[in-house]
């Protein structure tokens, strides 16, 4: 399907953009045919925003806590968490199109190499948007409230489109190299540990020992400090430029890996 | 012939009653051997379910160290002292689902039609698989207990809370198990057992398993009152930072016995089905 889709694209040499479409053509197709695949990036962050913040109400109460809201708090965060897992997911889908062989079939296509990292960015930003409005409006139902103002949205889902770059970076990195279901694993476990060992549950003021010397300087403390900016107070630029730091030098890093993976692929 | 032989007793020779008791035990202990060599043979699977409750646990104690002076928490040396009755119960949680998970695969690949073939009593087959889930759920939480003491909790239970701890293992690893082995036997299918995973810990996530009801509010506390691993985890937690007391001992025991008591006649009955299917 895939392959005719290449081919039905523009130019008759595929372009980077028209194949790259096409690949995400196809993406969107699977969320449809599979929705089960599908469903569980979206309702987990969900589930997240709701369970962390009613468990983990009266964090809010520590002396020096950024807002008195814990949906404020773990909304964003559950954002990021889906995003992650929707970029993920592209890993998870490559890992099957390989083992079946019609990853062979993608490569032997007459389009640029690049295409087959573009069209998987493509769907997992796609993915990104339905997974972070759906947490938005999930989470204004049970009271969350912009404290930065409207640009505060923008910063969420800039932070999530680059968490889901991040993770899709991450997931074809790996499925490249793996080429089977042992590298999803590894994808969910790198994922997860990133997002955790980071101010992701408490801010840097509110937690001790040692998570509190890692998350310092892991790039996602800075990432999520940007998802939050539209909650947690005023949206300033000193709060936000590490964020966006971060998503482009390790979104680049990641990228890079996953081509490299595509690269190691060929040979 | 086989019409004549309830789905549950074993296929043997009726000739020789005197000697089923023997067989039938002698197979349900080769099957929990079984069973329990299959969990430790895939270190793949029983590796997430000792690393990551004790990575929460980390994780939790120096997010939510400043939490304990809040209104609501019990008197505790460190919030460490709290995860280690949520580690067990997650830890657990993880083990019932990947023996639950073996079963299914055993449906999948044949094996449990072989079993049924060969003269097994049908009963060994569940109740090895349960056993399975039930040894290594006392060994994680041994586990778990070590790791947090020697990380710096005091178990003011002492050498009896420590043995409650781990019987409380055992029995919630049988309990949950039994409805993880209901699952296999109902679908066939790992990949459903493993689905069943989310709604498990949906169920631990909406009890006072990582934060105490008394700082819940709304719904949130209303269901964590209802939840009957709140008051598991806080017969657990009693016994590590409380000591021992009756009442302690009651809610980590009965509790999972009380759970068992719904989910083992479950897996029996989808035995049952099963076998009558054939």
């Amino acid at each position: 399907m895939t392959a005719s889709v290449l081919a039905n694209a523009p130019s008759t040499r595929t372009t980077l953009f028209g194949a790259s479409f096409g690949l995400m053509k196809r993406g969107l197709q699977r969320i449809l045919r599979l929705p089960s695949a599908f469903f569980p990036a979206l309702a987990m962050p969900i589930f997240q925003s709701i369970a962390f913040s009613g468990t983990f109400f009266a964090i809010t109460k520590i002396p020096g806590f950024p807002t008195d809201r814990s949906i404020n708090w773990f909304m964003p965060l559950g954002a990021c968490m889906g995003s992650a897992f929707s970029g993920v997911g592209l890993g998870f889908a490559l890992i099957g199109d390989i083992e079946t062989g019609f990853f062979d079939r993608l490569r032997m296509a007459p389009a640029p190499r690049n295409a087959l990292i573009l069209g998987p960015l493509l769907t997992a930003w796609f993915r990104t948007v339905l997974v972070v409005t759906a947490v938005l409006v999930v989470g204004f139902i049970l009271g969350a409230r912009l404290t930065g103002g409207v640009l505060g949205l923008l910063t969420l889902y800039v932070a999530s489109l680059g968490i889901a770059t991040m993770a899709t970076g991450w997931g074809l990195g790996l499925a490249f190299r793996f080429r089977d279901m042992r590298g999803a694993a590894v994808m969910q476990l790198g994922l997860f540990v990133s997002i955790f060992l980071s101010s992701a549950q408490t801010p840097l003021n509110v937690m001790q020992g040692w998570l509190h010397a890692v998350a310092r300087f892991n790039p996602i403390t800075n990432v999520l400090r940007l998802a939050r900016q539209g909650f947690v107070g005023e949206l300033t630029w000193s709060g936000s430029w590490g964020g966006l730091v971060a998503i482009a030098v390790m979104g680049a890093l990641l990228l890079v890996f996953a081509r490299r993976g595509l690269d190691a692929l060929d040979k | 012939m086989t019409a004549a032989i309830s789905p549950l007793e074993p296929f043997v020779d009726p000739t020789a009653d005197h000697r089923v008791d023997r067989h039938v035990w002698a197979q349900t202990m080769a099957m929990s051997k079984r069973s329990v060599i299959a969990i430790i043979r895939q270190p793949a699977l029983v590796v997430p379910s000792l690393v990551f409750p004790l990575f929460f646990a980390a994780l939790g104690s120096s997010s939510f160290s400043r939490a304990t002076g809040l209104p609501g928490f019990p008197k505790v040396d460190s919030f460490l002292a709290l995860t280690l009755a949520a580690s067990v119960i997650q830890g657990v949680l993880f083990g019932s689902t990947n023996g639950g998970a073996a079963l299914a695969v055993d449906i999948e690949n044949g094996f449990f039609d072989r079993l049924l073939a060969s003269p097994t009593s049908r009963i060994s087959i569940l109740v090895g698989s349960l056993a399975g889930s039930s040894l290594f759920g006392a060994a994680q939480a041994l586990f778990f207990t070590i790791v947090m003491m020697i990380f710096g909790v005091h178990l003011y239970g002492g050498i009896v809370g420590l043995l409650v701890i781990v019987v409380a293992g055992a029995l919630i690893g049988l309990s949950i198990g039994a409805f993880l082995a209901a699952m296999a036997l109902r679908t066939g299918s790992a990949e459903a057992v493993q689905g069943v995973f989310p709604l498990l810990f949906i169920t631990l996530f909406f009890s006072s398993a990582f934060f105490p009801r008394e700082t819940m509010r709304g719904v949130y506390r209303t269901i964590a009152d209802i939840n009957p691993v709140s008051h598991l985890y806080e017969g657990m937690r009693d016994l590590v930072i409380d000591g021992l007391s009756a009442g302690a001992v009651a809610k980590s025991l009965l509790i999972p016995i009380a759970i068992g008591f719904v989910s083992i006649p479950i897996a029996l009955s989808q035995l049952r089905r099963r076998l009558k299917a054939l």
